[in-house]
């Protein structure tokens, strides 16, 4: 894909990724590793989990990973490839989650919830949160993960994006106890093992059926779109020489972009080893807990969340004290890996949106996405692509909210061109 | 004619290519100016549903051409 200009020689091409980007690349690297050398003086657990975010970002990047991308594109062009990646990465979460919470909660029909596991509430919230959040993602370009990576990148619409995320929250936490009152405090918490006797056989077989019907829904809805397959140019070059033939690999892993479906299967197998770590992959919680720190410093604190402490999931975590905390490492260690991933290929760089729209849009999608994301108690990552292996059944209707939403948003999208 | 999106970030980019072949008809070659990587995987794939055929260059810098060429020909 990425044709360099003819005539360079190979080793030329090779030579010019010893850059100045692949230096400041390294030197990321070394700041990564520092960074969690500091870390495991005072919590053997956080420094693993640091590195796994920034392995996360690294795959967003290398992929061009994005799951606003995956409901929007259904509805904008009838395209399946993202959300298929998705469901790669899910089929490989879900039989990991089921092996892990296994050794938590060998018997999920006594009532006992796998502590960690992202179980979240299932009603009105999950459905309102979900729209809301898909609508805003498709009006800002990105969700929240996805912005998060491309901050790294470079571009700075998604650091407005961010920051509105940061003002969403903030206005759910000033109203989430009305929320709790209103209709949380009712919505039960659905863990699908220990309903209908079904165990972790059913559970586990009942979401692997779900995925693989959703898989044949989407490639169903590609097709009549008429949207075809093209086979993507390889570049014909010869690859006889030790430094060719290394070339080639670093190519294929350091500068064109991943095929989805490896990012979806890598970040699958990511979102379990942090689970095995501590917790599920999620974003939510450390940004709620940013937004929280900030209107407290502006002298107007949120009020005590009633209940949220009890629900788990990423939110529910946004109560950790200190800067280097487990959702710091999940969270924050996205940035530098994704950083890592645009020097290598060199695709960073300082991007500004050229019109005013897309700073509106940004800003407003961002709002919109981080009060769905609080009231959800998570994101596309910690509420669906960590909820739906932890076996909870609001994961499915985040989802299905998520795509209603989407499809509003794309209405809206396509009249601000 | 030339497409110039650079700072536009998903969809628009691809957006603006087909509503750029739909425009044309044909007539002419459609060439993208982006910086958004994703671009590569999602204007492709519309090329041929429009006509067009398609290549890309690296230009560097983090930028990229998509050449969209009417199948046959310019008309």
């Amino acid at each position: 894909m990425e044709n360099l200009a003819p005539g360079t020689s190979l080793s030329n091409r090779f030579v010019r990724h010893g850059s100045k980007h692949s230096l400041a690349a390294i030197i990321t690297v070394g700041g990564i590793l520092f960074v969690a050398g500091t870390m495991a003086n005072n919590d053997p657990l956080l420094a693993p989990l640091w590195l796994l975010g920034a392995v996360a970002g690294f795959t967003l990047q290398r992929s061009r990973f994005c799951f606003a991308s995956a409901f929007r594109d259904l509805f904008l062009f009838g395209s399946s490839r993202m959300m298929r990646a998705i469901i790669v990465g899910l089929v490989i979460a879900t039989v990991g989650f089921g092996i892990n919470m296994h050794g938590q909660v060998p018997f999920p029909e006594f009532g006992v919830q796998p502590q960690e596991a992202n179980i979240l509430p299932f009603g009105p919230s999950t459905v309102v949160g979900g729209l809301l959040f898909g609508f805003g993602m498709v009006l800002s370009g990105g969700c929240v993960s996805g912005s998060l990576y491309r901050m790294a990148e470079g571009y700075i619409g998604s650091w407005v994006s961010i920051a509105g995320v940061l003002v969403g929250m903030g206005l759910l936490s000033q109203s989430w106890n009305w929320w709790w009152s209103t209709t949380i405090v009712n919505e039960p918490r659905i863990w699908i093992p220990a309903n209908f006797g079904l165990g972790y056989g059913g559970g586990i077989g009942i979401t692997l059926v779900g995925l693989l019907a959703l898989f044949l829904i989407v490639l169903w809805w590609e097709s009549r779109s008429g949207l075809s397959t093209v086979p993507m140019g390889r570049s014909e070059r010869s690859e006889d020489t030790f430094e060719e033939k290394l070339s080639v690999f670093w190519n294929l892993f350091f500068v064109r972009g991943w095929p989805a479906a490896v990012g979806g299967a890598v970040l699958g197998v990511i979102g379990l080893m942090m689970y095995m770590t501590h917790m599920p992959w999620g974003v939510t919680g450390e940004l709620a807990r940013w937004s929280n720190g900030i209107m407290t410093l502006l002298q107007f604190p949120p009020p005590e969340a009633l209940g949220l402490s009890d629900i788990g999931g990423c939110a529910g975590r946004s109560d950790e004290t200190g800067i280097f905390t487990h959702t710091f490492a999940v969270t924050v260690g996205v940035l530098p890996g994704a950083l890592v991933g645009a020097l290598f290929s060199r695709e960073f760089k300082l991007r500004f949106p050229q019109s005013p729209k897309r700073y509106v849009q940004a800003l407003t999608g961002g709002i919109i996405m981080g009060y769905g994301a609080a009231l959800a108690v998570g994101c596309t990552v910690g509420a669906f692509f960590s909820s739906v292996p932890s076996l909870s059944l609001s994961a499915w209707l985040f989802a299905l909210a998520l795509a209603f939403g989407a499809f509003v948003g794309v209405q809206v999208i396509k009249r601000l061109a | 004619m030339e497409l110039d999106v650079r700072g536009e970030i998903c969809p628009y980019p691809m957006l603006k290519a087909v509503q750029a072949m739909k425009n044309l008809k044909g007539s002419d070659n459609v060439v993208v100016i982006t910086d958004h990587a994703p671009c590569l995987e999602t204007i492709p794939p519309q090329a041929g549903r429009h006509g067009y055929s398609f290549q890309v260059e690296e230009t560097g810098g983090a930028e990229w051409t998509i050449t969209l060429s009417p199948l046959g020909g310019a008309q």
